[in-house]
């Protein structure tokens, strides 16, 4: 086994660190980087809970070999807030239809979401079901969630009208 | 209208910041200083004893510390249910203490045979490649008939007809035979529910340390911490006593009642012990399929008997339920199902017979609803044959037979005070249609997709008060800025039980919502108390943080009395109020004095009066206080596929109060998209051959997905509980219950066919289709019944 460091961009910042071949990305992220807001609920790439950006595509970080994220921008959970704490619309969005429950497929949601929106700033519901269809959730039955990007969409867009 | 500052308004949860941040710690984001991993090495044999087995190679791998066996484990036997701990010594009694945290014997596939800590997590699992078992196979016995069977294979040695527990219906009564004698019209079904998953996405890990001063620190998801440590000291390791664990619930990846019983937590203990050095010990999703945790397959018979004119005269129920190789909380959730199920109607004539029985199968669990779902899936369709055999509308029929307050409850000692079932039926019905969309017995559904409808209704609990040890305390103290650090036991698992308790603490202490600040989860902090399950927290929690809130609230205005003398007015403590951190009199028009300046005065008192605002508040529950609900469901059949799809779901609580709206539509969600996977998806599948679970992955076992939720619609019939906090009862927990009758009677409306197993998935749908019912592939072994 060779041990290397590796260097990662993630969430605008480059970080060293050591890796070895068959390291995961989520193992990166929550181990040697500490941004454990990244889950792993089932590390097959079923679930969705690991979900970060990968310049901008959602990606399993469960199934994603730690040396492949090298060299692309990686954005997590941690990531989503503006430097100056503000909150990311998702993320107001989610706290206020309560779209949390127990919170550990929720950072997946959100990235997930956060990739849809870029791609499809007005999706109708359905698009939206569609997008999260591979994120599980047990607790929340989806429909708050569902609500939530609705919402944030249109903040975002609002958000985007006023500045133009 | 009340004037309430927060009660009953729909606001978001204090809890929800760090989970959308990424902030909230769950026990897997926790390090120790010299934390090591741990991994529990799992039988691959159903049934088998074990020969030897030679850790030699494992232990000499670089970087491992401890391989340990059964003969490293406390000779001590125990239940990982930590139920009994919170039962009378009466109830208990069925509670079989029979495994050990590492097995003497492999009793299922998956079971723990051996546990390593090692510096790393690759190391272990390397480790755990290099220990060699010999086992010598047993036949394995894999469903409940068998095992009943003379010269079966026996599971544990100490109970040779592998009968884990046996009780008859607990309130049995009226004469059942006489009254099916005399009936007009005598119904029965048979069923059985599949394994469902709790599927909480954190999968199961726990640490533990043993400090430097020996004190013992575990961190783990527990629904109970006070309970479990109580049962890991009395059972497990009888060396260490209460005060000896400083147990910590971190942020909690969902429970769903899973977390109710020991999880890894023994074998941490037993890895810190032995290489002394903070151990996690973590699970992969696919020993959380093999190993334990689902609910239990209850198989069962209910015969109903009415008159013509749509009395209920009697119930007749027998339950023959899997628990899997150990027992944990099949008996507790099988006697569950005999009282919530049969207890929803007023019936004067019941009997029913429980079997709880061993087989070499995973072990189940108390699951969300804890046997109601699985009692309501048979009992409601019963009650639609038999109002089908008299020819009444099925709504009408329910209508005709609910309870009135002082009648006895579904625990039946205990007499209901409390019922809105009629306006829960009356208000879902009207907003789903039923009197358009119900049809009667014989409407003709034509053409390939077919639309049908059903409904059920339900009794649950707030708490097991008169049955469980139902008190929990509190305490509260102010600081200088008018903000109250709350420390109360229950756990947040996401059901939203932080932001309701925030809500009563603030309106019955009269300071600001914002400005409260909840302790929990750390039992070196809290009061004792047996946890968050039963939907009980709200009820008992509620009540003890209203108790305390209502002293600090006093304490305040009683120190008000003197700053409204500055403004010259004399008042009586009883003239003030506190609300939403100001303090006012009617007697004081225009005086608003702010909640800061008394909390602040009372701590820099050099004088006499100083002290700090502080109050505690118990309560103790003496009654469980149902909740209940009525449910309509709509579902369209693809007679070409077997396809069920729900295409609306009306649903009415009769929760008391609900004391943030929001939060209560957010559990009725979360538990009608769980009832649908039970009714429609989740299949937990064993290879009858084998004993190896096939469904062991989220891929091969479908939880519903976005795509599965249909239109839906919660209504909250509020009318106050006078034993409730601001009148609420609990009600997380239900919401799960009528899905699978409601749709599975829909199913029938539209298509004519019931399906007697969960989950009612297509090819059983198109098999009955095709089929009929007659000629299903099985019968029932309760009662001879077609499955
Ligand atoms: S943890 Fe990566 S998809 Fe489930
Ligand atoms: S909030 Fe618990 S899994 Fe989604």
């Amino acid at each position: 086994m060779s041990k290397r460091i590796g260097t990662f961009n993630v969430n605008g910042k480059n970080a060293d660190t050591i890796v070895e071949p068959q390291m995961l990305l989520v193992d990166v992220l929550r181990e040697k980087l500490d941004l454990t807001g990244t889950k792993r609920a089932c590390a097959a790439g079923n679930c969705g809970a690991c979900t970060v950006l990968a310049d901008g595509d959602p990606i399993c970080s469960c199934i994603t070999l730690a040396v492949a994220a090298e060299g692309r921008e990686i954005e997590t959970v941690e990531g989503l807030r503006a430097a100056d704490g503000t909150l990311h619309p998702l993320q107001q969005a989610f706290i206020d239809h309560c779209a949390a429950q127990c919170g550990y497929c929720t950072a997946g949601m959100l990235m997930t979401a956060k990739a849809l929106l870029e791609a499809n700033p007005r999706p109708t519901r359905e698009d939206v079901k569609r997008a999260l269809s591979g994120n599980s959730c047990r607790c929340t039955g989806y429909v708050k969630i569902i609500d939530a990007v609705m919402d944030a969409a249109q903040q975002i867009n609002a958000a985007k009208e006023v500045a133009a | 209208m009340n004037d309430f500052a927060y009660v009953g308004k729909r606001m978001t949860k204090p809890d929800i910041y760090g989970k959308v941040t990424g902030e909230a710690k769950y026990t897997d984001d926790i390090t120790l200083p010299g934390m090591v991993e741990g991994r529990i090495l799992c039988a691959p044999v159903a049934h088998a004893k074990i020969v030897s087995i030679d850790t030699s190679e494992a232990e000499a791998l670089p970087g491992v510390l401890c391989v340990l066996t059964h003969k490293d484990c406390p000779d001590i036997r125990f239940s990982r249910s930590t139920m009994a701990e919170a039962l009378p010594e009466f109830a208990f009694t069925g509670e079989r203490q029979d495994q050990f945290i590492l097995t003497d014997k492999v009793r299922y596939m998956g079971d723990w045979v051996a546990a390593v800590a090692a510096e790393d997590i690759t190391t272990a699992e390397r480790a755990l490649e290099l220990i060699r078992v010999e086992y010598e196979p047993l036949p394995p016995v894999l469903d409940p008939f068998t095992a009943l069977e003379q010269g079966a294979p026996v599971v544990h040695e100490d109970c040779a007809d592998n009968i884990a527990f046996e009780m008859d219906h607990p309130f049995n009564c009226g004469d059942v035979e006489k009254a099916f004698a005399e009936a007009d019209a005598v119904a029965e079904f048979s069923g059985v529910n599949s394994r469902q998953k709790h599927l909480h996405m954190e999968t199961d890990v726990a640490i533990a340390s043993f400090e430097s001063d020996k004190r013992l620190v575990i961190y783990s998801p527990s629904q109970g911490p006070h309970l479990a440590k109580k049962h890991l000291t009395k059972r497990v390791f009888p060396d260490l006593d209460d005060g000896d664990i400083r147990w910590i619930s971190p942020a909690i990846g969902g429970g769903f009642g899973a977390r109710l019983a020991l999880g890894v937590e023994p074998a941490a203990v037993l890895l810190a012990r032995h290489c002394n050095r903070p151990v996690r010990v973590t699970t992969t999703r696919e020993e959380d399929f093999q190993g334990y945790s689902s609910r239990t397959d209850m198989h069962q018979t209910i015969r109903v008997a009415a008159t013509k004119e749509g009395k209920l005269l009697a119930i007749d129920q027998k339950i023959v339920s899997d628990s899997g190789a150990y027992l944990s909380h099949s008996a507790t959730t099988s006697t569950v199902n005999m009282q919530k199920t049969l207890g929803v109607l007023k019936c004067d004539n019941i009997k029913g017979h429980l079997t709880v029985v061993y087989t070499n199968t995973p072990v189940t669990s108390g699951f969300r609803g804890y046997g109601n779902p699985e009692g309501a899936f048979v009992l409601q369709q019963a009650l639609d044959r038999l109002a089908e055999k008299i020819g009444m509308d099925p709504m009408e029929f329910r209508l005709r037979n609910l309870k009135e307050p002082g009648d006895p409850s579904c625990f039946v000692p205990v007499t209901l005070e409390h019922t809105k079932l009629k306006e829960c039926i009356d208000v879902g019905a009207e907003k789903f249609g039923w009197k358009d969309k119900w049809q009667g017995w014989d409407a003709a559904k034509e053409g390939r997709y077919r639309r049908g409808v059903g409904m059920s209704v339900l009794t649950h609990a707030s708490g097991a008060g008169g049955f469980l040890l139902e008190h929990s305390s509190c305490v509260m103290k102010v600081l200088t800025d008018g903000s109250l650090n709350l420390i109360v036991s229950p756990c947040e698992m996401g059901q939203g039980i932080i932001g309701a308790l925030t809500q009563v603490a603030a309106e019955a202490t009269g300071l600001r919502y914002e400005q409260i600040r909840i302790s929990t989860g750390d039992t070196d902090v809290t009061m004792f108390d047996i946890g968050s399950h039963a939907s009980r927290s709200m009820l008992v929690i509620g009540n003890a943080v209203h108790a305390a809130g209502v002293k600090i609230h006093d304490q305040i205005c009683e120190r008000a009395v003197k700053y409204f003398e500055e403004h010259q007015v004399k008042l009586e403590a009883s003239d003030i109020k506190v609300r939403a951190g100001e303090i006012t009199s009617d007697k004081a028009p225009g005086v608003v004095i702010d909640v800061s300046k008394v909390a602040y005065d009372a701590i820099y008192d050099f004088g006499e009066g100083g002290s700090q605002l502080n109050a505690s508040g118990s309560y103790l529950s003496t009654s469980h206080h149902p909740n209940h609900q009525a449910a309509f469901a709509e579902v369209e059949v693809d007679t070409e596929t077997g396809q069920v799809t729900v295409v609306n779901y009306v649903s009415a609580h009769d929760i008391g109060r609900a004391i943030n709206p929001l939060l209560v539509e957010a559990q009725m969600e979360g538990s009608l998209v769980q009832g649908i996977g039970f009714a429609l998806t989740e299949d937990f599948v064993i290879d009858p051959e084998t004993g190896k679970v096939l469904s062991d992955s989220l891929l091969t076992y479908r939880l519903p997905s976005t795509m599965d939720v249909p239109p839906m619609e919660h209504l909250l019939i509020e009318e106050p509980l006078e034993a409730g906090p601001f009148g609420a009862k609990g009600c997380g927990e239900a919401g799960l219950v009528n899905p699978a009758p409601a749709i599975a009677n829909a199913i029938y409306d539209a298509v004519g066919i019931r399906v007697h197993s969960l989950p009612m998935s297509a090819d059983k749908v198109l098999w009955a289709l095709k089929h009929g019912t007659e000629e299903a592939p099985g019968q029932s072994r309760v009662s001879g019944q077609f499955l």
